[in-house]
């Protein structure tokens, strides 16, 4: 029963979301491993909210609402939220573009093109075995840092983001 | 007006989403490289329940938690069944399990389990883990996670590699690194594996929801 009108609501309640909201292309940042090291040790008395994600991954999607939702209602604070894709980037106009587009995504959007996870998991984060959703919130001037291999409810996001926001 | 009305439609969206959707977190426990696996029965595509105890030759295995539905396992479907063909005859077959609860994941339901391994035409055991207990036992968290483990003398099954197949889920023939090959080697060897432990990125596990 509430399978079959959950894609409707779902839809309905997006389009609601986004329909308010002034329509215009976000970029996506191709990044490697460096990049995304030298995001990690930002020292600004920022609190990064970086989630890892991709267009094929269907609780990362079922979150990513959430994160965007925490990008408008932070805005005029020092949180950042920035949406990390897994995707190829050789998808990047097939299918990460188009995936931003419909879903109005405004959180900065990063892909990170690696293709060997071995060498870079480890270095970012030793406890994460690789599974997506996962998300990393740090503020580095205030030497503080969290991590979740797991989808997160829109609860648990807001509490993270309350108990470190500066 | 508009300013007014974005955050308070932001709210609601997120109260009403939240409210359909609960998040059920994954165990961090399991393996590491050095413990002893469990055996299991689990079963295949043709219907029979299979254990490791059933391969009385074996040397080994490459038990690998797979699914039909994740980009990574299907792009690793074929290196997976090179691996089996190439190690099985030295020992260590693949024994692939799909851990996704069906509810969550249709798409790996049993009958679509056995259309993906006709389909590929597995040359391994392909087997559903239904209430996700083998699963939550070895640790896995994605899709795929190999556990390559080596039958010891007293019969039981140490976890000797816990990680990914090689260094590019995209390309087989732009591989450089062929981790999984790599342990196999060591272990048919006699050798200890020099690398045990490697990580990839792949599709959390569906559980089952509560």
């Amino acid at each position: 029963m509430i399978k079959t009108v959950l894609p409707s609501v779902i839809a309905a309640l997006l389009l609601v979301c986004t329909a308010s909201a002034p329509g215009f292309a976000q970029e996506v940042e191709v990044i490697k491993f460096d990049q995304l090291q030298q995001l990690r040790q930002q020292p600004h008395d920022t609190l990064y909210v970086v989630n890892f994600w991709a267009t094929w991954c269907k609780p990362c999607i079922k979150e990513l609402p959430y994160f965007e939702a925490a990008n408008v209602l932070y805005k005029d604070q020092p949180v950042k939220v920035i949406l990390v894709s897994m995707d190829a980037a050789e998808d990047l106009e097939t299918r990460v573009k188009p995936f931003v587009q419909k879903r109005g995504l405004k959180a900065d959007l990063l892909l990170l093109d690696e293709v060997d996870g071995n060498s870079w998991i480890d270095k970012l984060e030793p406890k994460w075995s690789g599974a997506i959703p996962a998300t990393l919130v740090f503020n580095n001037k205030r030497k503080q840092y969290e991590f979740v291999e797991s989808e997160m409810t829109q609860e648990e996001l807001t509490k993270l983001i309350e108990k470190y926001k500066p | 007006m508009k300013k007014l009305n974005l955050p308070f439609l932001y709210m609601a969206c997120l109260l009403l989403v939240g409210m359909l959707f609960s998040a059920v977190p994954a165990s961090d426990n399991g393996y590491q490289v050095g413990d002893t696996a469990r055996d299991f029965k689990l079963k295949n595509t043709d219907g029979k329940l299979v254990s490791m105890a059933d391969y009385k030759d074996a040397k080994g295995f490459i038990v690998t938690f797979t699914c039909n539905t994740c980009p990574y396992a299907i792009a690793y479907e074929d290196r997976l069944i090179d691996l089996h063909n190439k190690y099985a005859p030295k020992g260590y077959p693949v024994v692939a399990i799909n851990p996704n609860d069906v509810k969550v994941s249709p798409k790996d339901s049993y009958p679509d389990m056995q259309q993906r391994a006709k389909d590929k035409k597995f040359p391994f055991a392909y087997l559903q883990d239904e209430t996700q207990e083998i699963t939550k036992a070895y640790g896995a968290s994605r899709t795929p996670h190999l556990y390559i483990l080596q039958k010891q003398k007293d019969g039981s099954l140490k976890v000797a590699y816990i990680g990914t197949i090689d260094d590019n889920y995209k390309d087989a023939s732009a591989v450089q690194k062929k981790y999984a090959e790599a342990a196999l080697n060591d272990l048919v060897q006699g050798k200890q594996v020099s690398q045990p432990n490697t990580k990839a990125i792949g599709c959390t596990i569906k559980w089952r929801e509560a």
